[in-house]
């Protein structure tokens, strides 16, 4: 065998078809009425057969126009979509960062919060409250914003909601980090502090899978872009070759890359 | 069935989160107001006092219970753990929808927390049902009592089959939650909780109904069974007066071990609906 360490995420043959029902009866009322009329059904194939390996350590970077099948695809590594055929394998643990407030109760008080937002990604009692200190000092630097964690959530402006769950998605110590254009949010000193753990993470060779249409992020952070295009991969290789041939096709490929975010 | 414990060993897995959904659950009831579980437990109270009101002003049978409000109590409690518990439900994985959305997580355990946090608080509230039972009606606690586990457990399968079904269609259907509630309206009627079930069985109408056969029907809801069991087994049959003369039934406990098995088997069959449906829940392209 050849010493090629074992991937991180490996996709073959994958494929993810969706079931698109036409008039859709939003309403029990609706589909009672129509259950003699059968429904018009489109299958829209989103994912057409994609084959990746990511290695420990990597940062990939998925890029394509809207539609192309990027969030599919990081659904499927997520576990959140089920594959119409093919194979998703992941080695270590996922943090996916959620979208903003996802998960966060407003009744709840920071703390509470923390706990409830932990147990969703997959920690136990014991691990959220030894990492607790530090889910808090690096979401709230100053002590004015500390102080808050004892009272509900409902006080929180949307950026302290922001900082509270990137702070515990990143102390999950996942092996493997996914990001959906969710860094996007927040102010310019917390976006720094967002890249600092990226790079931090990759010093420690963790793996990161991201989707993002900003690519001077992309160009910043990743070492590998694959590029999606209609359901199939278009390139896959190094950053700057692939970003500069996206940059270069014409049509939404390219104002897309030039509106960042 | 391999599938099914396949399934079930992953909501064991997740079982830390799990409880933490619960104690969300509980801590967000309680939380809204200083007094908690006493707050949120007063609207059946009131309800059982305004009922109590009316039908021993209103009508003749009430006043011939020793306590009717003991008798409304037994089946209010059950018939609000219901209700709360399938409403909260319908909202539990629409609540969750953008964690969902991103993370991974057997989806059934959404449901289930809701239910169990209900539980616990139906629990709670027999201690005042209880109480009131043994400190303020001096009544004798019955040695039929012994089935009272196992009719709340029925009551726990039950329940929990509700939600599941409700939970999930309304994931799909945005009107679910306005049909069950209106349902929840008409039950309050049909159900016998403001009077016995044998009333409506030996009613002359019911009787001549469809050949008798209505009576019999009245009595296949499980619901109706439920709360018959809970009276008999905890309280002293009426004074046959209540019944015009007849006396009541006595507690069956081949009707509760059978309101066991079937709810057992809605439950297992509504897993089984949800798990079809599961993984469509978030999956747009």
């Amino acid at each position: 065998m050849t010493g090629a360490p074992k991937p991180s995420i490996r996709l073959a043959g994958l494929r993810k078809t969706f079931t698109l029902q036409h008039r859709h009866a939003g309403s029990l009322k609706a589909a009672m009425l129509s259950i003699f009329t059968p429904p018009r059904l489109e299958r829209r194939e989103v994912l057409r057969g994609i084959d990746l390996d990511i290695l420990p350590g990597e940062t990939v970077a998925i890029v394509g126009r809207n539609g192309s099948g990027k969030s599919t695809l990081l659904s499927l590594v997520a576990r959140v979509y089920k594959p119409t055929s093919g194979e998703v394998t992941v080695n270590g643990t996922v943090a996916p960062l959620l979208e903003l407030g996802a998960g966060f109760h407003p009744d709840l008080t920071g703390v509470e919060n923390v706990e409830l937002y932990g147990a969703i990604l997959g920690l136990s009692r014991r691990q959220i409250q030894a990492q607790f200190d530090s889910i808090v000092r690096f979401a709230f630097d100053r002590p004015d914003l500390a102080e808050k964690i004892d009272t509900p959530l409902r006080n929180y402006s949307d950026g302290m909601k922001m900082r509270l769950g990137f702070s515990i998605a990143v102390h999950t110590d996942p092996a493997i980090l996914l990001v959906d254009e969710v860094l996007a949010v927040g102010d310019e000193a917390f976006q720094h502090k967002c890249l600092d753990k990226i790079e931090e993470f990759q010093a420690q060779g963790k793996t990161i899978l991201f989707v993002s249409h900003d690519m001077v992020m992309v160009r910043r952070v990743a070492h590998r872009v694959v590029w999606l295009q209609d359901g199939l991969v278009l390139r896959d290789g190094p950053t700057a070759d692939v970003v500069d041939s996206y940059m270069a096709e014409p049509g939404p490929a390219a104002s897309a890359a030039a509106s960042p975010g | 069935m391999r599938q099914l414990t396949a399934e079930l060993a992953e909501v064991w897995r997740f079982r830390a989160l799990f409880l933490q959904l619960v104690r969300r659950d509980l801590k967000v009831r309680y939380k809204n107001s200083k007094l908690g579980f006493v707050w949120s437990i007063a609207p059946p109270l009131m309800q059982v006092a305004c009922i109590t009101f009316a039908f021993k002003n209103a009508t003749t049978f009430a006043a011939k219970f020793d306590s009717y409000s003991a008798y409304v109590l037994a089946a209010m409690i059950p018939w609000t753990y219901f209700q709360t518990a399938v409403l909260d439900s319908s909202q539990s994985i629409l609540m969750m929808y953008g964690v969902i959305r991103k993370v991974y997580m057997p989806r059934e355990i959404i449901p289930l927390a809701t239910s169990v946090s209900n539980f616990i608080h139906f629990a709670m509230s027999w201690l005042v049902f209880f109480a009131y039972l043994v400190f303020y009606l001096h009544a004798p606690l019955l040695p039929t009592l012994a089935w009272f586990p196992v009719l709340i457990l029925a009551q726990f399968f039950l329940v929990t089959a509700a939600s599941l079904v409700v939970s999930c269609l309304n994931v799909f259907y945005e009107d679910v939650k306005y049909i069950v509630t209106v349902l929840f309206n008409l039950g309050l009627f049909v159900l016998p909780i403001m009077y016995l079930p044998e009333q409506v069985l030996h009613s002359p109408t019911m009787q001549s109904l469809w050949g008798g056969w209505a009576a019999r029907i009245y009595m296949w809801n499980p619901l109706a069974v439920l709360i018959s069991g809970y009276r008999k087994c905890m309280l002293e049959p009426p004074h046959p007066s209540v019944l015009g003369g007849n006396a009541a039934t006595p507690f069956d406990p081949g009707s509760v071990l059978g309101i066991l098995g079937v709810s057992f088997v809605a439950l297992v069959l509504s897993y089984m609906f949800f798990n079809a449906r599961k993984w469509r829940f978030v999956e747009r392209p």
